[in-house]
């Protein structure tokens, strides 16, 4: 019996879904082993017999919490897709702001219309069995996850930050050449894509599980950063954590 | 041990040769203000004056993700071992880096003999240099890692307008014989050999002020030190210094499959004691749950487990861990030297 598959999103840009159909010759390989059952971004039909549910996005309008609890009904795994689904993502910036403001920022005369509510993870609702990180998320850790779960196997994510990869990479550090990073706080997983390629770490793929951020906090301040840079910084991704609060 | 002399404009076509003829050279060269050992495509590349590199050499023996066996899932499993090794040539290793090698060369081999390592190590020939502008974190001379008699087949050291070879195997020999036009060593220059090591010893700006051989006794005596506590209180975790290491050798064993579920592959990649996850066990334990103890025991690897088991040292001095930590306490320099202050 194949595996039954379902996605599902909330508020996001629905990337993650688009990384997924990217994955074209994988994809088709994967079928041999799955039925996708409900995919709006790719096929019209749907059915309501899943047992694996990808969500992605985040949760920020009253409508949407029934919704999410309905799907954790439903499947006995509940995997968060992406950095929205995972952390809030970018979403919560909006948390920032008077929710009032935000509607009239956005909607201007037609706010009356329209609710939101700050933005959240969809594990401040539902128990989430597993997560595959980033904005977007990486091809090879879907695929490793969703084998894993086919296996029944527990799927190794990297509980250890972004330097570790960073370094195997041969990257000189951020900090080396006067600029800062979140890399040191922010779970690996992603091979340091992002320094590799000339930036920093935005922190998309969340802290890992014990995250030294006083120490961090620390060490941007003596390369230069204000207390408001820091909280900005973290709260690209991270605003829904304590620590960009 | 026999000295030659190649004149610095005959160096680029030993290297350019090397490169022809012979095997894949791995060399340092520039990256972006630093240093880093790659595969050199042509002589220019190579900077023979540099003073560490970001990671240590020892990836091209034990590489940081190396398949060791492909299998096939079934009633009956295929199990296949994977061995894969080729000629190479490490060109331009310092003293420490060769250092580290020959206790990589111990820890591979003893007990368990590892394949894959030993494989990948007969078919490599170091060809070293001695480091002359060293790295700022660096302590070589306070473990007499700064210069090597042993575990290399060339070593060469700058004296000015030529280098002065030191031929340490017969692969070595033969190499400069092939592909190098050499001469004798004069009296003169083996002396200005000498005296540029003197010149690069002074250049040196973190000592330790304990003998190596007693590390393993102050270790001792220091299990309850608050330095561990006070020191780790800014560890990130983040094993920047465990990955920069040329000593660690610390690996974790991992499966895959591919998309069919069924073939597949065992691999290993470096792992490493500062890691939160390095030490935990199923059920949900972990033996170094918190920084301090992370901390404590890298420390006692550094100085003292490794010594008493392998009787070589667990740190060359070479100064890349203190480099790449950004809370500024990986330096084992700095640890001993507390822990002695703390011992009187």
């Amino acid at each position: 019996m194949k595996a039954k598959l379902a996605f599902f999103d909330f508020t996001g840009c629905e990337g993650c879904q688009l990384e997924v159909l990217n994955f074209e010759t994988e994809l088709v390989e994967l079928l041999n082993h799955v039925d996708i059952v409900n995919f709006r971004e790719a096929k019209t039909e749907s059915e309501d017999n899943y047992e694996i549910a990808f969500v992605e996005g985040s949760i920020t309008r009253e409508s949407e919490i029934p919704k999410l609890k309905k799907i954790r009904q439903q499947a006995k795994i509940v995997v968060a897709l992406g950095a929205c689904a995972c952390l809030g993502g970018v979403n919560c910036l909006k948390n920032f702001r008077p929710m009032k403001e935000n509607l009239r920022i956005v909607y201007g005369d037609a706010a009356k219309y329209y609710d939101t509510i700050p933005a959240r993870p969809i594990s401040s609702i539902v128990p989430v069995d597993y997560y595959v990180h980033g904005c977007p998320i990486d091809k090879k850790e879907f695929l490793k996850v969703t084998k894993a779960l086919l296996l029944g196997k527990r799927p190794e994510i990297p509980n250890y930050p972004v330097c570790v990869e960073c370094k195997l990479a041969g990257n000189v550090c951020t900090f080396d050449k006067g600029e800062t990073c979140l890399g040191p706080v922010t779970r690996a997983g992603c091979n340091a894509i992002c320094i590799s390629n000339g930036r920093h770490c935005w922190g998309c793929r969340g802290p890992v599980d014990d995250p030294n951020t006083n120490s961090e906090k620390e060490i941007l301040q003596k390369h230069g950063l204000t207390v408001e840079d820091i909280l900005n910084q973290f709260r690209i991704f991270n605003g829904y954590l304590e620590v960009s609060k | 041990m026999e000295n030659k002399i190649i004149e610095k404009q005959n160096m680029a076509p030993f290297v350019d040769n090397l490169i022809n003829a012979e095997a894949e050279v791995i060399g340092p060269k520039r990256k972006d203000g630093k240093y880093a050992f790659d595969k050199l495509i042509e002589t220019g590349e190579l900077c023979l004056d540099y003073d560490t590199t970001l990671l240590p050499p020892k990836m091209y023996l034990f590489p940081p993700k190396e398949t060791l066996i492909k299998f096939e899932l079934g009633k009956e499993p295929e199990v296949e071992p994977v061995v894969e090794a080729k000629p190479l040539i490490l060109f331009g290793v310092h003293p420490y880096d060769i250092k580290a090698i020959e206790l990589l060369d111990v820890a591979f081999s003893t007990t368990n003999p590892d394949i894959n390592y030993l494989s990948k190590r007969e078919k490599a020939v170091i060809i070293g240099v001695d480091c002359l502008n060293p790295n700022p974190n660096a302590f070589c001379p306070s473990l007499g890692t700064a210069t090597a008699e042993t575990g290399f087949d060339l070593m060469l050291t700058d004296i000015g307008d030529s280098y002065v070879v030191a031929i340490g195997s017969s692969k070595g020999e033969q190499l400069l014989t092939k592909y190098a036009e050499t001469r004798e060593a004069s009296q003169v220059e083996l002396a200005q050999r000498n005296s540029e090591r003197q010149k690069a010893l002074a250049r040196y700006k973190v000592t330790l002020n304990i003998s190596p051989e007693e590390l393993p006794q102050l270790l001792d005596k220091s299990w309850d030190s608050p330095w561990w506590k006070e020191k780790s209180e800014k560890c990130l975790s983040c094993g920047s210094c465990i990955v920069v290491c040329p000593t660690c050798f610390c690996f974790d064993v991992q499966d895959d499959v591919t998309l069919n579920l069924k073939e597949g592959e065992r691999y290993r990649q470096w792992d490493g004691c500062m890691l939160v996850d390095f030490a935990a066990v199923a059920g949900g334990g972990n033996f170094r749950g918190d920084k301090e103890s992370r901390f404590r025991h890298r420390m006692y690897r550094k100085g003292k487990y490794i010594w008493e088991r392998y009787g070589k040292l667990g740190c060359v001095g070479c100064g890349r861990c203190a480099s790449a930590c950004l809370a500024e306490i990986a330096s084992p320099a700095e640890t001993f030297n507390r822990l002695k202050e703390e011992s009187k």
